[in-house]
């Protein structure tokens, strides 16, 4: 049941990118920052959107993984990619319509969004606000 | 294997991945079980294949499995000198040298069947197993260029000592000699997967074809257009 959902609201993100900071420090391993899966993108001279996995209700993601590796959350209601049975044959990569499947070339993996397991750290630390993490039920 | 795994306990293996059945091909995974009603009794088991059970009392770590690991890997390491896994793990149990004689051409395989079973998971069974003995190897049908490879590169991915050869080169990409075109991403030229691979997911996973012309790095910019058209629209009306 989920219980939270993750809001972006562009019109509050100044492209500061500390949500890229706070997504790449924890999503740390070894001692090396992971590929951060959230994207302040400029659509406008200063003007931002932060782009991350929109965790789609018929996700393209899901259906072209052919060795089941992306589940949803319940919970979360989060898509999340496990590690352990992803083969790394890009197929997410290219199939999400959004791109936000993501390569990882540091830790030579794939990585997407997985709202932190319930607690996004980069909604923590938005200074504007423009990424919430909202009760709803 | 998965209850060890859930618990933390580590056991030495090469052929296992979540994605695949296991199959106890590489040995290493090799416990000692007993139970109360056995009298004593103990088995050797590969532990990614034995099912647990209650009561299942389950030694990972003894001078005798670690005597049956030593000579696992003694024996990789004579057929795979060159690979730096089994170096790796031979070291760990106080291997540095090979006290069999190593295969001079080797070519690092362990026959764990890794990439055979992907692909046959991926649907494609493109590759196998071919004679016998000393002389098997993984290959395509008849040597030849596989018709069913689709250059996904699971098989490589998954081949724990690194084997099976693949190079991405101006677009082309070549593995088991054959030869695919990537798909370009029609604005910014990003190579993605091959033409082949999409195919295949477009046809199996009912996917339109468009999602794949364009790389993930231009997608995320559209969705960013987009939703950014949608923010300037909305301000808009609000005035």
């Amino acid at each position: 049941m989920m219980t939270h959902r993750f809001e972006v609201i562009p019109s509050l993100c100044i492209g500061c990118r500390t949500c890229e900071l706070a997504c790449a420090f924890t999503h740390t391993k070894n001692q090396k920052p992971g590929r951060s899966r959230i994207y302040p993108i400029a659509y406008a001279p200063d003007k931002y959107v932060p782009v991350a996995c929109l965790q789609c209700d018929d996700p393209a993601c899901v259906k072209s993984c052919l060795f089941d590796a992306l589940k949803r959350n319940e919970t979360t209601g989060a898509v999340e990619l496990n590690a352990d049975r992803c083969v790394k044959c890009m197929a997410c990569v290219a199939a999400c319509p959004f791109g936000c499947a993501l390569v990882d070339d540091g830790h030579d993996e794939i990585v997407k969004c997985d709202l932190c397991g319930g607690n996004p750290a980069c909604a923590q630390f938005c200074p504007t606000k423009a990424l919430v993490y909202k009760r709803i039920a | 294997m998965s209850v060890l795994r859930r618990e933390g306990i580590d056991v030495p293996v090469l052929c296992h991945h979540e994605a695949i059945e296991p199959c106890g091909s590489c040995r290493l995974c090799t416990v000692e079980i007993t139970k109360d009603g056995w009298g004593g009794w103990k088995r050797h088991v590969t532990s990614c294949l034995y099912p647990a059970e209650e009561g299942l009392v389950v030694v990972t770590h003894s001078p005798e499995l670690i005597e049956i690991r030593r000579n696992i890997l003694d024996l990789y390491l004579a057929r795979c000198p060159q690979s730096e896994v089994i170096q790796k793990m031979a070291e760990e149990y106080g291997l540095y040298k090979t006290s069999y004689e190593t295969i001079p051409d080797g070519d690092n395989c362990i026959m764990c069947y890794a990439c055979t079973r992907i692909c046959e998971v991926l649907g494609k069974s493109a590759i196998s197993a071919v004679m016998r003995g000393h002389k098997k190897v993984i290959a395509p049908p008849f040597g030849e260029q596989p018709p069913d490879c689709i250059g996904c590169l699971s098989c490589a991915h998954i081949c724990p000592t690194d084997v099976i050869a693949w190079k991405d080169d101006d677009g082309c990409r070549t593995i088991w000699n054959k030869p695919f075109e990537l798909i370009s991403c029609s604005r910014c030229g990003k190579k993605t997967i091959t033409r082949e691979f999409a195919d295949y997911l477009i046809g199996k996973r009912n996917l339109p074809r468009d999602y794949f012309t364009v790389c993930d790095d231009c997608k995320r910019q559209d969705l960013a257009l987009k939703m950014g058209a949608l923010v300037d629209r909305a301000k808009e009306v609000a005035i």
